[in-house]
């Protein structure tokens, strides 16, 4: 692995809010091919993390490498795919206009790209559809949708499974492990601590600091505690 | 500069605008049922002319006063014989829309014309009506004026006073900037309220292919509005407009830009929609008052003109005027000097825009 580049690199990174330290001193490297999860309660940092990767947000302190250029970069925006927490849609469109806009501006002119990535979705039968008759479920695979339809390199998800139904959701995660079989790098945050196992390496965040990293059943056995939910706890230091 | 990605979100905003009757209706019919509206209110009065005739030759000029008398009665407006203290007064009162005054001059016979004034239909159709009398004294063998102008003396208003063929012009140019700027501000706040406008600052897009796809997209809209109000204006309300269309589209998307950048830096600053419209009676009704759509500005009190200069819908509505109403060209100056400062304000607000896209990276 050592030999490999790292898909992400970040270096004492740090981002104030005014008052607010939102994040503080983190470091950490992915490794290209594997789904990382950025794992913590609400308010702990892991958009505010995306965010930096994305370059839509200027670190306060440190530094942040995506696929070996530091963001944010022209170059790599094009072969980072992002999907917001909440589902950012043009409501008005249709599901597959949605898809072919954003497919547009990645320069990504196939019809063929923007039908595939909706059948992924499931969304396939509804593409026609204005996303504004969409439940929440089928706004986040539309969003989702947005975020593959170029085929990034690195994907950046904020909370991607929120409102997704089981059975769904299975399908999405199988589709991540394929892509990280294509060598695609996933960072995805998520509350959901059942759904942590799924990831081959977890970053455990908390008031904007780093509590963690290692895969999820390294991370176990160093608390010495049978679930992720106790380790967190025994990373976290006290009873919160 | 990438045309595709540009050309992306134009596309998307004319698709959103297709999916959206409502706001085309508004961006179409309202422009329309106003200009009919004003056309109407100011032409139902322009029927009936009341019209004197003053003859100070002592008689010579009777029959040829009488024979085009005759012609104008069955055009349905039959002159008044008076004396011209009378006709003064009577005009001066607004009992009559004109008065013809024939009269002994050093050379041949001098026509001269008293108008009420504040009917501008009116007073066309009596200055036409003048410069047939000419021909009727020559006809009646009389000696026709040595001049070829006419004299004239407005009691009220004057010759550029302000009526339908005056209002159009600037309801152009108004109605672009205010569409342009209200779904421009709407449209933003909804980008950056969504979610969506991260995501298109994370993708390889830049600003100015995102603003030129924004100005493109309603420019579209502004250019065809902008084509149903003169159609309205010339087809139904039959008034004569002389200027080239190429330069009045060219004012109008010269204002789109000017509306879609001062509506993106705005946008900025509100959070809701609400607070979006709550910039129309800060950046709209000013401009609506102060730019001469209704009041001319020369008869403002001295500090609201020196208020008008500072909007650019005084420079959009003058340069519209001067090409509709008096034929100039781009390159005459009552054209150019306007659309430079157009221009000008259209730059200014491409880089404060520009500005405030650039804070959305903190």
């Amino acid at each position: 692995m050592a030999n490999v580049e790292p898909a992400v690199v970040i270096e004492g990174l740090g981002k104030r809010f005014g008052r607010i330290e939102a994040l503080r001193d983190v470091s950490f490297a992915v490794e290209p091919g594997q789904t990382y999860g950025l794992l913590g309660p609400g308010g702990c940092g892991k958009t505010t993390l995306i965010r930096l990767l994305l370059g839509a947000l200027r670190p306060s302190a440190g530094r942040a490498l995506v696929l070996g250029r530091p963001v944010p970069s022209p170059v790599t925006a094009g072969t980072v795919g992002y999907m917001p927490q909440l589902p950012a849609l043009y409501l008005e469109l249709t599901a597959r206009e949605n898809v072919s806009f954003f497919a547009s501006l990645y320069g990504v002119h196939s019809r063929q790209a923007v039908e595939e990535t909706l059948a992924l979705v499931e969304l396939a039968g509804r593409a026609d559809s204005t996303v504004s008759t969409f439940s929440g479920g089928m706004k986040q695979r539309a969003s989702l949708a947005c975020a593959l339809v170029h085929r990034p390199r690195l994907l950046l998800l904020d909370e991607p499974t929120v409102g997704v139904d089981p059975r769904l959701r299975a399908t999405f995660w199988a589709y991540f492990h394929r892509l990280n079989g294509e060598g695609v790098t996933i960072i995805l945050s998520s509350h959901v601590m059942d759904e942590a196992d799924r990831c081959h390496r977890l970053i455990l965040l908390r008031d904007g600091r780093l509590l963690a990293e290692g895969a999820p059943a390294e991370l176990r056995s160093r608390a010495g505690t049978s679930t992720l939910e106790e380790a967190f706890l025994a990373f976290a230091g006290d009873g919160t | 500069m990438s045309i595709p990605r540009t050309w992306a979100v134009t596309l998307r905003i004319v698709r959103q605008f297709r999916r959206d009757p409502r706001t085309l209706i508004l961006l179409f019919a309202v422009p329309a049922v106003v200009i009919l509206l004003v056309g109407y209110l100011l032409r139902s009065s322009s029927g009936g002319i009341r019209l004197g005739f003053v003859d100070e030759t002592g008689g010579t000029a009777a029959p040829a006063l009488q024979a085009l008398g005759q012609t104008l009665s069955e055009a349905g407006v039959t002159p008044r014989y008076l004396s011209r203290p009378q006709a003064e007064k009577e005009v001066k009162d607004g009992d009559l829309d004109g008065a013809i005054v024939i009269a002994p001059a050093a050379q041949g016979t001098g026509v001269s014309v008293l108008l009420e004034g504040s009917n501008a239909q009116r007073s066309k159709a009596i200055l036409r009506i003048a410069r047939q009398v000419p021909l009727a004294l020559s006809a009646a063998s009389m000696p026709p004026p040595a001049e070829s102008d006419l004299s004239v003396t407005y009691y009220h208003g004057g010759p550029d006073f302000e009526t339908i063929d005056s209002q159009a012009p600037p309801l152009v140019g108004f109605y672009a900037f205010f569409f342009v700027f209200l779904l421009t501000t709407v449209s933003f706040l909804r980008e950056r309220t969504v979610g969506t406008l991260e995501r298109l600052m994370v993708t390889p897009i830049t600003r100015a292919e995102l603003v030129l796809g924004y100005v493109a997209g309603f420019g579209i809209f502004a250019v065809l509005q902008a084509i149903v109000i003169l159609l309205v204006t010339i087809v139904v309300l039959q008034v004569e407009y002389t200027g080239s269309l190429a330069v009045v589209l060219l004012l109008v998307v010269t204002v789109t830009v000017a509306a879609a950048n001062l509506g993106i830096f705005l946008s900025t600053f509100a959070r809701t929609e609400l607070q979006a419209v709550q910039f129309i009676p800060i950046v709209i009704v000013p401009q609506g008052l102060l730019s001469s759509v209704i009041w001319p500005i020369d008869t403002l009190p001295r500090w609201l003109q020196g208020v008008a200069h500072l909007l650019p819908l005084t420079y959009s509505n003058e340069a519209l005027r001067n090409v509709m109403i008096r034929g100039q060209g781009l390159l005459d100056a009552g054209v150019a000097v306007n659309f430079l400062v157009l221009v000008g304000f259209a730059a200014i607000f491409v880089v404060i825009a520009s500005a405030t896209l650039r804070r959305q990276v903190a």
